[in-house]
Formats: C-alpha cells, sequence, structure tokens
C-alpha cells in the first residue's frame, strides 16, 4: 500500500463502513427482491394472451328475466355514449354478431361432428395477432378463428373424457380440417367455408373471425336488421382501476373473465409499491451513511490532506483512497444484495414455478436497477470527497 | 514550465489593512525575486513573513495587492498549464496546476515542518521523493548522515527533537526540482555546524537548479552568501 494511503486511512472507522455496506445491502436487497419477485410473480395474474392485450376487457350487460322474455339486452348508442365519458377509457370496441346460422363440421379419421355454433368479431385493431395468419380475403378458401380456451377445456375434460372421445391438445385441434356452413336466416343460402383455428384465447369467451370477413356474410346472408351489441370490448387505462368496477356495478355490466387477476395484480401492485418505497428509505439512510462517514473520516484527515497537497500530491491522488472505500463498500453490497436477491429467487421458485406458465419477467431488469442505483451512490459521495479535498486545499 | 521571478506589486496582508504598519521594504512595494537570487527575509515576529511564504506557495489567498510569477518559456506539457512568456496573477492558479508548480517549481519547507509524527524520518523523505522520483536514495542517505541524522532515520519523526526534525524536512524541501526554494525558518533550531552544512546542501542543489533561494529568519538565519537582504 502507498504511505499516503497508509495515512490517510489511519483514522477509518471500519464499524461504520461496514455499517453503512450493510445497511445499503439491506436496502437494496429489499428494492431488488420486491422488484424480483413483482416480475416473477406477474405471471400468476395476468394471463400470457397474444390476442388482446392486458388492459382490453369485455363487458356486457347482466343476464336478467328480461333479457329471457326477449327484451333487447344489447348496448344503446347512448350506453355507449356515456361508456366514452369516461375518463378511464380510451378505446371502445363492440362486438358483431353473426346475423346468420352456423354450423361447425369436424372430421377426423373418418368420422364427422357437426355442430350448431355462433361467431362473433370485434374490430381488428383490437387484436394482438402480428403475423398474416388473422386476416380474411375475399373469396379466399378458409378463414381464421380464435376460440376460446374454455371450450377447448370444456370439450377434453367434460365433453370428451365422458363420451369416449380422443382428448385433443391445441396444436392437434388446429390441425383438423373443419368446415364451417353458413346458411342464412330467412334464405336458402348456404356457403361452406373451410376454417382453422390460429389460437386460444383466455380471455375472450368467443369464437371469433375477422370483422371483413363478418360483413361479409352478415351483407351476403344476413337479414339486414340493424341490431344493437350485446358485447363491448373496452380499452381501458388500468384495469384494476376501482372506477371501473364501480361504473360497471351501477350501471348493470358485467366484466367477463375472471375479475379476480387485476384485482389480485393491482394488490401486487400496491404490496410491490410499499416494498419499494421500504427498500428506497433504507438505501437512501445508508447513502447518508456513507456520506456522513466518508464527510468525518475526511474532516479527521483534514490536515494530513493539507500536508500531502503542501507537498504536492495531485487532488486525484489524496482522494483516491476514500474513493476507494465508496466503491469497494457499495459494491460488495451490490453483489450481496444481488446475491441474496438469487438465493431467494431459488427458494421462492419452485414454490412459484408450479403456479406460472413458467415465462420469467426480464432477468436483467433486476440488475441493472441495482448497478444504476449502486452508481448513483458511487458518484454523489465520489463528487462530494472532491469536494472536500479542494477544501482542505487552502 | 519554468518560474523566472516572483513579484510582489503593493501585497499586504489583508489583517494590516485596517494598521498603521512599520516601515517595510516588502509590504506595499514592488519586489522581485529572480530565479538564481539569494534572499533573506528578515523580520520581528508577527510582521507577517510566514504569511508571505504561504500566499506564494498558494497556501492561503489573504492579500491585498498582487502577487506575480514570471512564466519563462519551456515544454508546455497541456493545455491547463499556464501560458509561457507571461507573468501570471497567482489569484488566477486552479488547484491541480498549484500541485503540478508545487512538485515542479517551488519547494517550500514551512516554519511548522509539516511532517507526519507517525512516519519515520526516511518515509516523511520518501512520501515526497516517491512522488517526484527526483533524488536517488543513495543522495538521501548521504544527506542524512551529513547532517547527522542517518542513525534517526527510521525513528518515528515524532519522537524526535525539534532540530532533528528541522534537518528531516530540509532534506525532504529538496527532494523536487524547483525554481524557487522557500525557507521559512529553515534553521531556527539548528546549531552553527548544522547551519552551516544544511546550507551547503542547499546552496548546491538550488545551484544545480538554477534556482532561488528565499530564506526567511527572526535572528538565526540560514548561513548563505551572498544574500540580498530584505527587512518586512
Amino acid at each position: 500500500m502507498k504511505l499516503s494511503d497508509k495515512l490517510l486511512r489511519k483514522n477509518m472507522s471500519t464499524a461504520r463502513i461496514v455499517g453503512f455496506a450493510l445497511s445499503n445491502f439491506i436496502g437494496l436487497a429489499i428494492i431488488l427482491a420486491g422488484l424480483q419477485f413483482f416480475l416473477d410473480a406477474r405471471s400468476l395474474w395476468e394471463d400470457e394472451d397474444s390476442f388482446i392485450k392486458k388492459d382490453y376487457i369485455v363487458v356486457n350487460k347482466r343476464v336478467t328475466a328480461n333479457n329471457t322474455l326477449g327484451f333487447d339486452s344489447g348496448f344503446t348508442p347512448d350506453d355507449i355514449a356515456d361508456l366514452q365519458l369516461q375518463p378511464w377509457l380510451r378505446k371502445v370496441g363492440v362486438f358483431t354478431a353473426a346475423d346468420f346460422r352456423v354450423a361447425a363440421t369436424l372430421s377426423q379419421q373418418g368420422r364427422e361432428m357437426t355442430t350448431s355454433m355462433f361467431l362473433e368479431s370485434i374490430p381488428d385493431e383490437f387484436i394482438d395477432v402480428a403475423d398474416a395468419s388473422w386476416r380474411y380475403t375475399p373469396g379466399a378458401g378458409s378463414v381464421p378463428i380464435i376460440i376460446s380456451k374454455d371450450y377447448l377445456t370444456l370439450y377434453n375434460f367434460g365433453f370428451a373424457s365422458s363420451t369416449g372421445m380422443p382428448q385433443l391438445s391445441e396444436r392437434l385441434m388446429s390441425s383438423i380440417p373443419m368446415t364451417l356452413t353458413l346458411s342464412g336466416k330467412n334464405s336458402d343460402k348456404t356457403i361452406e367455408i373451410r376454417s382453422c383455428i390460429v389460437g386460444y384465447s383466455n380471455r375472450l369467451n368467443t369464437i371469433l373471425v375477422p370483422e371483413s370477413f363478418m360483413a361479409q356474410m352478415n351483407t351476403q346472408l344476413g337479414t339486414g336488421r340493424p341490431r344493437n351489441p350485446s358485447r363491448l370490448i373496452l380499452d381501458v387505462s388500468s384495469p384494476g382501476d376501482v372506477a371501473i368496477t364501480q361504473y360497471l356495478d351501477s350501471h348493470g355490466l358485467e366484466m367477463a373473465g375472471d375479475k379476480s387477476g387485476s384485482q389480485a395484480s393491482f394488490l401486487l401492485k400496491i404490496v410491490t409499491g410499499i416494498i419499494l418505497a421500504i427498500g428506497s428509505v433504507i438505501t437512501l439512510l445508508s447513502f447518508f451513511i456513507l456520506l456522513l462517514s466518508i464527510s468525518l473520516l475526511m474532516e479527521k484527515n483534514r490536515d494530513k490532506m493539507h500536508t500531502l497537497l503542501m507537498l504536492g500530491y495531485p487532488l486525484k491522488e489524496v482522494g483516491a483512497p476514500f474513493r476507494r472505500i465508496i466503491f469497494i463498500a457499495s459494491t460488495a453490497a451490490l453483489l450481496a444484495a444481488l446475491l441474496a436477491v438469487l438465493l431467494l429467487r431459488v427458494y421462492y421458485g419452485e414454490a412459484l414455478s408450479g403456479m406460472t406458465t413458467g415465462s420469467t419477467g426480464n432477468l436483467w431488469l433486476v440488475p441493472l436497477t441495482g448497478i444504476l442505483l449502486t452508481a448513483a451512490i458511487i458518484i454523489f459521495n465520489i463528487l462530494a470527497v472532491r469536494k472536500k479535498v479542494i477544501e482542505s486545499f487552502r | 514550465m519554468r518560474i523566472n521571478y516572483i513579484e510582489l506589486e503593493n501585497t499586504l496582508p489583508n489583517v494590516f489593512l485596517n494598521e498603521k504598519i512599520p516601515p517595510s521594504e516588502i509590504w506595499r512595494k514592488r519586489v522581485r525575486f529572480e530565479r538564481g537570487g539569494r534572499y533573506l527575509v528578515e523580520a520581528a515576529s508577527g510582521t507577517g513573513k510566514s504569511s508571505l511564504c504561504a500566499y506564494v506557495f498558494g497556501a492561503r489567498t489573504d492579500f491585498d495587492g498582487d502577487i506575480l510569477f514570471g512564466i519563462a518559456e519551456g515544454k508546455s506539457d497541456s493545455d491547463s498549464s499556464p501560458k509561457p512568456g507571461k507573468s501570471l496573477d497567482i489569484r488566477r492558479i486552479k488547484p491541480e496546476e498549484w500541485q503540478k508548480i508545487r512538485r515542479e517549481n517551488i519547494a517550500y519547507l514551512p516554519q511548522e515542518l509539516a511532517l507526519f509524527p507517525e512516519l519515520t524520518a526516511i518515509q516523511n523523505i520518501r512520501l515526497k521523493n516517491n512522488l517526484t522520483g527526483y533524488v536517488a536514495e543513495e543522495q538521501i542517505a548521504e544527506w542524512l548522515a551529513r547532517l547527522g541524522i542517518d542513525s534517526r532515520a527510521d525513528y518515528p519523526v515524532g519522537k524526535m527533537s525539534i532540530g532533528q526534525q528541522q534537518r528531516v524536512a530540509i532534506i525532504r524541501s529538496i527532494c523536487q526540482p524547483f525554481d524557487f526554494l522557500i525557507l521559512d525558518e529553515p534553521v531556527s533550531h539548528l546549531d552553527e555546524e548544522n547551519n552551516r552544512i544544511a546550507a551547503a546542501i542547499l546552496e548546491s542543489e538550488a545551484r544545480r537548479n538554477g534556482a532561488a533561494i528565499i530564506a526567511t529568519s527572526v535572528g538565526n538565519p540560514l548561513m548563505l552568501e551572498n544574500q540580498t537582504l530584505m527587512r518586512l
């Protein structure tokens, strides 16, 4: 070790530096662990649904006896206009129902199964399919459809197991040729078209076809009577917002799909926020511990620093031992915190892996956050060291 | 860079601003210390002799008037170093530039010596010499021997007598190249014999550097020849 370093370190309080490193470690570990857990656990509540964004919710009017008696249960233009006034709403899209009859025929190993079904469409902008598979070209012999995952589940575990039919995986199901037979309600016109399932959605409990296909078929086969849409898809700013739930309740509307998901993720966000706040406060305090320790140490060494400067030592060299302490203590705290997060992740990872779909959050986000925080602490302290060295110049 | 002269123009320590000062050959005058000269600044205690040294060394700025460095051509290493061929107001010198001047242009032995008491004599000297790499170990050993403190080289300075400490500080002060060697009462605790030896060492180092020596004294002056006497 250099003589000058040895001189300046003489007054160093190891306990104080360890105190900083420890509190910085605790603060950083809490922040980073909270963040990592949030990223990992988020997938528990947030469906990995590639077709529609998390911010979209589907609403319908609650079914009452009136509906059964035949009153219109659709959304009137007034209803939609009122919805559009809500601050949490970004965009609204209507479900267009088929104005014709639909029968689907699945043929598999010589066996045929025909079922009556229905089709709906929503504006394409609400569907998040990047590739060209979600496109219908008029005149083409095939139309893509997206069905609810629930239907496949119902078939596999309800219908197939009780009737001896084979269970189908998503991929197999998609490969089975399916023919749609569309027929007008008031005419004998019939259109047959092949279809393929391009996806399964957790959040849309319907059978979707592209909007262009729906429009074309409704013109060709439909009765032409205008009908109010029975369901709406809403693009909202925050799906967990209480204001949305209150609005829906007071207007007799229901949110389709699992509501607890968005509420749980809302809660998760709040809890994460609290944890991050606590971690931040501890980190901030540790930053001040370091700042005060280094200031005190430099104050004690002021005469020595002054003498070294009188001997012509460069300012940088006089500050070097202090910078080194800052760097080593902060880096050690960061590494320990990252290690702690890693260990914690292994610990809760097993419990979590059974519940999630296996997807993990951004793996670099947490180390990056730690590095940025540590860099900020180091830079601020080094600036303080520089100031102190210049102060002891005269 | 080389400092060719140090000029004081109407300089006065701030503490004397509102006092009636006794006649002085330096304060409130125009004085020039030339490189290569030998100056003895005689002063009574409390007339600002240590202040003068500290001003010239950039350690203090609490003075009125101006102090200028005459900068001569030389290898201008970096952009941050003062422009050559000009006189430079020392108030405008930045701390980092002072550090370079202190390593290469001005050597200073403060009255309070500024030794580290916990370090040994040789460590104190190396603290400076390791920075400049200017003097060979053998040379340091020879100086220690000539000044009669070679047997104390590995003693902590704090346990030495003031006279011995003064000799350590004298050796440390010349472990660097310099244009001006400023000695604030360098031999106040030395006997005549050691004074003579110290003067000889300092004289030969100053000659080697073509440098000036400015020594202060309150009554026991460094025994240099041909000194210009100035009363503060």
